[in-house]
Order: structure tokens, then C-alpha cells, then sequence
């Protein structure tokens, strides 16, 4: 953008404009406010309960997280969670990052939210469907 | 840099973070950022906590001794700050798109009660689990 | 504690900046170096301390920062009226652009003790010990308190800030209710003083492409225009990851317009409208 590069020697209404409009940019913007309404009461049971299970041991925690109403919740936490994330942590990238580089960081954020996501829904349904 | 007929001394731009006065509007923002990022932190640590779990007690042990340890329940104490900001800041944001509270009188007084809720509530929730048995 | 108008000064600061170095992550050509100072006449009772930005591009030097000691009793109650003593009085090349010196024109936008405004409308005596004075924010600076506007005039360019029609000209006004009228209100008082742009974090690192709040609050006053019949391509010209939506609602905006508007508002309109559209 520097207008001191005496290489780049475009009009001022030409840098403004750059490549021109995207013509979409509303559908992340969307689904980050949709995942935050999800992850407001999802985000509340889970730390209420956490805070209510504070100092169970092993087994309790098992068979609270066996119970087919937490399997859910857990598994709705965890897909909003991190689809907000994603949504999220590209959006900080995008502002910071302005090298090459942000292709690559902003692609491997969103495969590990996705990675991250399914180990975490894997472990869940183990926890659901075993014993 | 050595000037020369292509090269022209740049002209300097002027100080912007170095120099703007912090204000409630963008200490609020960029600390709803950066709780937001941390939190991001923890729900990698979500996902270990279960996996540990779910892959029996002689994975979950370690990890929940980390949890339970005092550096494990200072980093808590903090993402449950850090929690309660991101969701009350995150309410604010979820207000202003619908296009209300904008008036800057209306800005600073929901500002100061995210602050005030935040930190109310991290009292509220290590209360109640010290009550628990924690 | 509670600001309720832009005019405010805060009476208590904790910070009165991010607690960084002074010169943090700066280019070479943009390090402020320590600069004259030039004390205030003899026999002056009231003195106001102004610490003040300088650069001069004749000198191949760095920008600098100045010390004046201001008579107040010769000067004028407001900031501009400082300067101009200044410039008078003292030191004859300080440059800084000025014109109506009532709020108006929104030549004398700086950045005044780290807030932007107009130097016109804000009072000496609102103003800490020593006060600063800085140019507008993250931009490349001409001479002492002149910044480099082009880029941002080329934003406001791009938005195409004109009425647009597609049905033929009417023989006498076109049509509009008063109530439609009202819909513009606080958005075409805008002076383009560039003091919100300037201050918003989001075009100091996104800048080249995010258009920033000035443009936006202009093209909210073109779409909420109820004469005007371009809404689609406004609208799909703004729908932009970088265009809109670097907005994240940081509010740097409304909290230091010199004229009480709201950008912020108007911005959160746009992104409504985009919602609004496609459901």
C-alpha cells in the first residue's frame, strides 16, 4: 500500500479501491453470531457443571458424562465451540497477518478446530456408549 | 537509506498506539480479543480432558493431578475471569448488532457492568465450588 | 467514569498511554527524537506547557517533539488559538492546517492529549500538564501537524458519495417525506475531519483495505437516503471482508467525534441491512 514505493505508482482511487468488493463477507459474520447465541447457555451448563462436580472422583464424572442429556450437550458444546473459534481466530489472523503467510496459518486453524472437534466428540460418544 | 534519483526519503508516520490514550471502548475490545484467544487455549484443554477421560483412569489421573495442582488452579482462576469477560462482552457485541445501546452514555455504563458482572461472577462460581467440596 | 458526550474530557486517567516504549515497532524514518524547547516570554504569569509533534522535510532529520511555554494571558481560550500564538509569537514554522476555528471546516483535526479532535473546540483548560499534541494518528506526515489525507479521501472516492437514480429526472424536487428526511440526520453533518478513522485500531493495521469509519458513516448517509436508487451495488460494493467488515465494534469511533456522531451506530446499521437482505 505504501504510496513511497516508486514501484507502485497507481492512482490513489486505484489503491482504494484494490481488487474490488468481495461481494460476500456476511456469512462468517452470521455464523460467528449464531455459534455465540448457541455457546452462551451451552458454555453456562458446562461450567455449572464443573462447579458442581468439583472434587468427584473418576467414577462420578464417568456416569454424569454417560447420561444421554450430557452426551448431547457436550457434543453441541463442542461443535459450536469450535466453529466459533475457528470463525474467531481467523478473523484475528486476518487482521495481523499480511504476509503469504496467512493463508497457511489461517488454513491450518481451521483444520485443527476441525481435528480438535471430532477427537473431542469421538471421546464423548466412547464415554456414552461404553460399559 | 541512500538517496538516490528512485529512492526518496519515506515520509514518517505518526505515533498511534505509542501515543492514543487507552479508553473504555478499546481497552474493553482488545481485552475481549485477548480473553477471547486464551479461551481458545482452553478449549484445546477441553478436549485433552476428555479424550483423557474416555481412554480410562490411568490416562485421566495425570491430567486431572495438573488440573488440581496450584499452578493448575491459578491458570483455572484466570480462564474463569477470562470466561465470564469474553461471555458478558460477548452479550454486549451480541446487543449492538441488533442496533441498540450505541449512545455513548449507554456504551460506558454497559462497559462498566461487564466489568463489574465478570468479576462478580468469577467470586460467585469459586464460591460455589469451594461450597461443592473443591 | 460515565462519558455521556463526546466532549467529555475524562476528569481521572489511569493510563495515559499503553505502557509500551515510545518509539515501539517504529519504522527508522518515523523515531521521535528529543527537540528544542523554547520557554515562555519574560514576565508571563500563566504558563501552559504544550509538548508538540515536529517534522521538518526539508532537514532530512527525524520528527522531533518540542517544548513551548504559552502565555495564557495573550492567547485565546482554545488549542488553535495556542498554536497560532505559537506560530505568531515563537516559532514562525510551525505548520498545521486550520480555517473556520468553530468546529466547521474540519481543518484542525490532531491528536490532542491521545484523544483526536479539532484544536478549534477543545479549551487549554482542559488539558493535562504539560499537553500534548501529536498529528492525526497512523498517517504519513507532510510537515509538523499536516497529515497525508490522500488515501483517505480515496476511500471516501471509492464509496461513490453521490446520488444515484435510474428513473428519469423529476420535473421539480424529488420526493421525499420528512419523516424519510429525519433518516439522515446525524450522519450528513459529518465534517470529514478524519479524527474517527484516524483513531480506530482496526484501519491502523488494516488501513489499505478496510475503509474505516468516516467512509462508512457516509455510505450508511447514501443508503439511508431514501432518494437514493443504488442500494444493491452500495451494498454489494461494501459486503467486503476488509471493506465492512474489519469493523469489530471497537467504538475508538463515537467516543471521539468532534461533532457527536456515531459512526459506530451507523456501521452496525450497514451490517444489519446486509442481514436483512438475504432473509
Amino acid at each position: 500500500m505504501d504510496p513511497q514505493n516508486m514501484q507502485d505508482m497507481r492512482t490513489p482511487l486505484a489503491r482504494a479501491i484494490g481488487l474490488g468488493s468481495a461481494k460476500e463477507g456476511v456469512g462468517a459474520w452470521w455464523a460467528e453470531r449464531v455459534s455465540a447465541v448457541a455457546l452462551v447457555p451451552l458454555t453456562l451448563w458446562l461450567a455449572a457443571s464443573i462447579i458442581a462436580h468439583t472434587g468427584s472422583d473418576y467414577a462420578t464424572f464417568i456416569v454424569w458424562l454417560r447420561t444421554p442429556l450430557t452426551a448431547i450437550l457436550m457434543i453441541l458444546l463442542l461443535i459450536a465451540l469450535f466453529y466459533h473459534t475457528a470463525l474467531g481466530l481467523q478473523v484475528v489472523i486476518e487482521d495481523y497477518v499480511h504476509s503469504g503467510a496467512k493463508f497457511a496459518t489461517v488454513i491450518v486453524v481451521r483444520l485443527g478446530c476441525c481435528a480438535l472437534a471430532t477427537a473431542g466428540v469421538v471421546a464423548t460418544l466412547r464415554i456414552a456408549f461404553s460399559g | 537509506m541512500m538517496p538516490s534519483p528512485t529512492t526518496i526519503r519515506p515520509r514518517p508516520l505518526s505515533p498511534n498506539l505509542q501515543i492514543y490514550r487507552p479508553q473504555l471502548t478499546s481497552v474493553l475490545s482488545i481485552l475481549n480479543r485477548i480473553t477471547g484467544m486464551f479461551l481458545s487455549a482452553c478449549a484445546v484443554v477441553l478436549v485433552v480432558w476428555l479424550v483423557a477421560a474416555a481412554w480410562g483412569l490411568q490416562t485421566y489421573a495425570p491430567v486431572q493431578a495438573a488440573i488440581a495442582s496450584w499452578i493448575g488452579r491459578i491458570v483455572l482462576f484466570g480462564a474463569t475471569f477470562a470466561f465470564f469477560l469474553h461471555l458478558c462482552g460477548g452479550i454486549r457485541h451480541l446487543v449492538w448488532d441488533t442496533v441498540h445501546g450505541f449512545e455513548l452514555r449507554s456504551i460506558y455504563i454497559s462497559g462498566w457492568s461487564v466489568v463489574a458482572a465478570s468479576v462478580v461472577l468469577t467470586i460467585a462460581a469459586w464460591v460455589a465450588g469451594a461450597l461443592m467440596g473443591g | 467514569m460515565i462519558i455521556k458526550s463526546s466532549d467529555q474530557v475524562p476528569r481521572a486517567t489511569l493510563l495515559r498511554r499503553f505502557p509500551i516504549p515510545r518509539n515501539f515497532g517504529v519504522a527508522p524514518e518515523s523515531r521521535i527524537e528529543r527537540g528544542k524547547a523554547w520557554p515562555a516570554p519574560d514576565g508571563a504569569t500563566r504558563v501552559k506547557t504544550f509538548k508538540i509533534y515536529r517534522y521538518d522535510p526539508g532537514s532530512g532529520e527525524n520528527p522531533r517533539l518540542d517544548t513551548f511555554g504559552v502565555d495564557l494571558d495573550d492567547c485565546g481560550p482554545m488549542v488553535l488559538d495556542a498554536l497560532i500564538w505559537i506560530k505568531n509569537k515563537v516559532d514562525s514554522t510551525l505548520t498545521f492546517r486550520r480555517s473556520c476555528r468553530e468546529g466547521i471546516c474540519g481543518s484542525c483535526s490532531m491528536n490532542i492529549d491521545g484523544a483526536n479532535w479539532l484544536a478549534c473546540t477543545r479549551f487549554i483548560s482542559d488539558l493535562a500538564t504539560p499537553a500534548t499534541i501529536y498529528p492525526l494518528a497512523n498517517l504519513r506526515i507532510i510537515k509538523d501537524l499536516v497529515p497525508d489525507l490522500t488515501h483517505l479521501f480515496a476511500q471516501y472516492a471509492a464509496i461513490e458519495p453521490w446520488l444515484k437514480s435510474k428513473t428519469a429526472e423529476p420535473e421539480r424536487e424529488r420526493l421525499q417525506s420528512a419523516q424519510e428526511r429525519s433518516k439522515v440526520d446525524g450522519y450528513y453533518e459529518c465534517i470529514l475531519c478524519f479524527c474517527c478513522t484516524s483513531g480506530c485500531p482496526s484501519h491502523w493495521w488494516d488501513g489499505d483495505r478496510f475503509f474505516g469509519p468516516a467512509v462508512l458513516l457516509q455510505a450508511w448517509r447514501w443508503l439511508t437516503d431514501s432518494r437514493d436508487e443504488a442500494k444493491e451495488e452500495r451494498l454489494d460494493n461494501l459486503e467486503d471482508p476488509f471493506r465492512l467488515y474489519r469493523c469489530h465494534t471497537i467504538l475508538n469511533c463515537t467516543r471521539t467525534c468532534p461533532k457527536g456522531l456515531n459512526p459506530g451506530k451507523a456501521i452496525a446499521e450497514i451490517k444489519k441491512k446486509m442481514i436483512e437482505r438475504r432473509s
